[in-house]
């Protein structure tokens, strides 16, 4: 990058940060509800003592959910990488654990687990996705001339495995790292946000709250969100020194599915990976040994919901809270891929403007919704706009990512042909980057759907009460072990269901 | 720290070992103030109902002077938070004790069949209200009508017995999450929260607003709070335990209202660190609770018209209880 378009990007932000503290100077958002910079930083020098023994305990949960959901990612990814039967077996793990609405986990981790426990085991299912991806894509992506030398040379498939595909696979999983630590720290500090430990930023978060006091709870998101991009910085430098070749350095999020096979034998392995997922569950309840009162099996779960003198009521009471919250999901998924475009198009048009932008989007990636949701409340209310604009932070940035870097390859010969016909960078968009990019907007629509279904619940439960989010605050105020349980497994199906409809849709606009 | 992790031993199997690496420094612990060494003590844990601050005074002070000690008692205190349900811990067995809400406990009784007794209850009123601004203020619960109230989960069925009780329609309420920040209803967002009156018009006075509240008791409900509830299987195996347990904590509260100013200070840099919360808040806390813990028959102490009192704001509700989920025969060994 020149220096003057660095002098120019430094600019934007400098703006942006004056607008910021004029803003929250003047109390113009929300009657003051949004600090200026400057108090912000002001109130984080005075509390700085406080900082080292929160941030220590969530970083060691996070760390070790990190290396262990990446320990059993890579494991997994490499025999769904060379087996075929081993592939189908584990999907629905990661498609299960992707789709997962993370909000309705907490309270069934912190049923059934004590401690440290819960916060490891998110921030342990919040890396696996993007892990297993790389891991499955980075070794089917080798070149197969290098096969044949290792096998002409008398090589086995173990030597493949060992001197190829580890390496081809190396630099995609340090990529997913990337995206993965982040994730990791989020999941740990949403655990200690409900579970009240006693150390852990979530905790620090929940303690602050209660003290009307916005510019603590923004220096602690910012904490968060400089911790998260730290992590992601280096695993950056160090995916960009193992590549060295033209390796893309973005993960791919490409459905590792075979395209051949006909509609019954997907379904098939749909269910036999549900199937598999459903097990995993039943045993892990039978091996704790769990109190059944807690403790809920999916035979459980559907006897509440089929047969038992509350079946009626829970059933109607469960269909009516997705009957809210499913429309909203479908609203705040299009709204949510509007502002990636939207997003995607000026960082396409105006590149250093978009860049300088960015950094300001990712804080709206890492700042934990429960420090927003006054500001949330006292700018957009608590009705369906503050609803969409939740699902708007949560759905967009995937989303972007996935429809910037379909923009960004646009063949450089489609648009010579405008330029040459005397059309400019606004026209080579309009006729050939746009059309394009119609299937990153439908991959973007796949990975978005589920955090739409996230990002409703997330704003039902913190501000507006109705749905599926308000149902869970209900279930819990009755100790309604059966319903938090049905919720909860209830939105991981329908996530799944709808992650794999989009995935259809997807494989026809591909083609 | 070097850890070697095969692929079978990161899955569930090798999981407990490995958690325990991030622990440890979790939990409170009084061994650390007994002279004994802690392994004469008898290991015992509870479960509180929310993350430190006044609310469990008695307790620290406690842990602190050694009181569970003297008992013979190494006592594991865990705090709570918005998404543990103290009755979770004593099902999953946690901890043999718990400091919860009667209304939550009942229900779990009567519709899981959860094995609960009430042993005793720290506040003989609760402290749980309808908090507004002085300038907008809510004075019974016929003025929420057509106003937007925030309710905290946890206290779903005490909001809905306490319209109930008072002859409002649920439906002519805006009921909305009370996500425990009181910002929006500094801001006149909303209109009211349901929050311990010890404790929030303090934060709401330092942001320049006046506070005024009154309590869901005065107006019906009729019900404790943090009451003590242990698993019948507790009380068959370790009923000479929760006994000191209940000795050494009421001295603890005892100890704690001989000048409630004097011991937030002190746990500045143990119990306190760290919370986000300030000592004056705690202060201020610790005194508003003063009249509604101590009680005429010691403290934790539940006499029978308070029994009856409970039951009978729960009724009216639905929620079916009887006198024989309590037992009041263990603070009679105190």
């Amino acid at each position: 990058m020149s220096w003057s378009r660095l002098l120019r990007g430094a600019l934007v932000v400098a703006v942006v940060l004056a607008v910021w503290e004029l803003v929250g100077q003047f109390e113009l958002v929300a009657s003051g509800a949004l600090p200026a910079p400057t108090d912000i930083v002001r109130q984080f020098w005075s509390d700085r003592s406080d900082y080292p023994p929160h941030l220590s305990v969530s970083l060691k949960c996070a760390g070790l959910g990190f290396l262990i959901g990446n320990t059993v990612a890579i494991a997994f990814g490499s025999l769904a990488a060379r087996f075929r039967t081993a592939e189908t077996l584990v999907r629905g793990i990661g498609v299960s654990l992707f789709a997962m609405p993370l909000i309705a986990l907490v309270p069934v981790l912190l049923l059934a687990f004590s401690g440290t426990t819960p916060r490891v085991i998110l921030a342990s299912m919040a890396v696996y996705f993007p892990t297993f991806t790389a891991t499955v894509n980075g070794m089917r992506a080798v070149d197969g001339r290098l096969v044949d030398v290792v096998m002409v040379a008398g090589g086995s498939t173990t030597d493949v495995l060992r001197w190829i595909r580890v390496r081809s696979a190396l630099p995609h999983i340090v990529n997913a790292f990337k995206v993965a630590a982040p994730a990791a720290l989020l999941g740990t500090l949403l655990v200690e946000f409900g579970g009240g430990t006693r150390w852990g930023l979530g905790t620090y978060l929940l303690g602050s709250l209660g003290q009307a006091n916005p510019a603590r709870l923004w220096s602690i998101g910012l904490v968060a969100t400089i911790v998260a991009a730290a992590a992601y910085g280096t695993f950056a430098v160090i995916a960009q020194r193992l590549t060295r070749t033209s390796l893309s350095s973005t993960v791919s999020t490409a459905l590792t599915t075979q395209e051949d096979r006909p509609w019954w034998a997907r379904v098939l392995a749909g269910s036999v990976s549900a199937a598999v997922v459903l097990g995993i569950w039943a045993l892990v309840l039978r091996a704790l040994d769990m109190s059944p009162v807690v403790a809920k099996s999916p035979l459980a779960v559907l006897r509440y919901l089929t047969s038992g003198e509350r079946a009626d009521g829970a059933r109607s009471r469960l269909f009516d809270a997705y009957g809210a919250t499913l429309p909203l999901a479908l609203l705040g998924l299009v709204c949510g891929l509007a502002a990636a475009l939207l997003l995607a198009t000026l960082l396409s048009l105006r590149p250093t403007l978009g860049r300088s932008v960015l950094p300001f989007a990712l804080i709206s990636q890492t700042m934990p919704l429960p420090a927003l949701t006054p500001l949330i409340v006292l700018v957009f209310g608590r009705d369906i706009l503050a609803t969409v604009v939740v699902c708007i932070s949560v759905t967009f940035f995937p989303s972007f990512v996935t429809i910037s870097q379909a923009l960004a390859s646009t063949p450089p010969a489609a648009i010579d042909v405008v330029s040459v016909s005397g059309g400019g960078r606004f026209r080579a968009l309009r006729y050939v980057g746009l059309p394009g990019s119609v299937p990153a907007l439908v991959t973007a629509a796949r990975l978005a759907a589920p955090r739409a279904l996230l990002g409703v619940m997330i704003a039902e439960y913190l501000a507006t009460g109705n749905g599926l989010g308000g149902l869970l605050n209900e279930s819990r105020g009755r100790l309604d072990y059966s319903m938090i349980w049905t919720v909860a497994t209830t939105s991981v199906v329908v996530a799944v269901v709808i992650t794999y409809v989009i995935g259809s849709a997807e494989r026809l606009v591909r083609r | 720290m070097i850890m070697r992790l095969s692929a079978a031993g990161a899955g569930v199997v090798g999981l407990p070992a490995i958690l325990a690496a991030c622990g440890g420094d979790d939990n409170e612990s009084s061994g650390s103030g007994g002279t004994a060494g802690s392994g004469d003590l008898a290991k015992f844990s509870m479960q509180a109902a929310w993350i430190n601050d006044a609310e469990f005074m008695g307790y620290f002070i406690a842990m602190t002077n050694g009181y569970y000690a003297t008992e013979g008692i190494d006592l594991n205190y865990l705090s709570g938070g918005p998404d543990v349900i103290p009755e979770s811990t004593l099902l999953s067995g946690g901890a043999p004790l718990a400091l919860t809400t009667p209304e939550s406990t009942i229900n779990a009784i009567v519709n899981d069949g959860a094995p609960f007794v009430i042993i005793g209850t720290q506040y003989q009123k609760n402290p749980i209200g309808v908090v507004s601004l002085a300038k907008n203020p809510i004075n019974s619960p016929q003025d929420l009508v057509g106003k937007t109230l925030a309710v905290p989960p946890a206290n779903t069925i005490a909001v809905e017995a306490m319209l109930k009780l008072s002859g409002v329609d649920k439906a002519e309420v805006n009921i909305v999450p009370y996500a425990y920040d009181p910002t929006p209803l500094v801001k006149g967002e909303i209109d009211a929260s349901i929050d311990f009156t010890t404790n929030v018009p303090y934060t709401i006075e330092q942001a320049g607003e006046k506070a005024t509240s009154f309590l869901l008791y005065d107006y019906g409900f009729t019900v404790y709070n943090d009451t003590v509830v242990v698993t019948k299987d507790a009380l068959k195996n370790e009923r000479e335990t929760i006994v000191k347990w209940l000795r050494a904590s009421r001295k603890g509260w005892e100890e704690n209202f001989k000048d409630p100013d004097k011991y937030p200070p002190t746990f500045a840099d143990t119990y306190f660190k760290g919370t986000g919360r300030t000592i004056e808040n705690e202060i201020f806390f610790n005194n508003a609770q003063k009249p509604i813990i101590e009680a005429d028959g010691g403290i934790f102490s539940m006499s029978e018209e308070s029994i009856e009192a409970n039951l009978a704001a729960l009724a009216e509700i639905g929620v079916k209880g009887s006198r024989d989920m309590f037992d009041t025969t263990l603070l009679e060994e105190i």
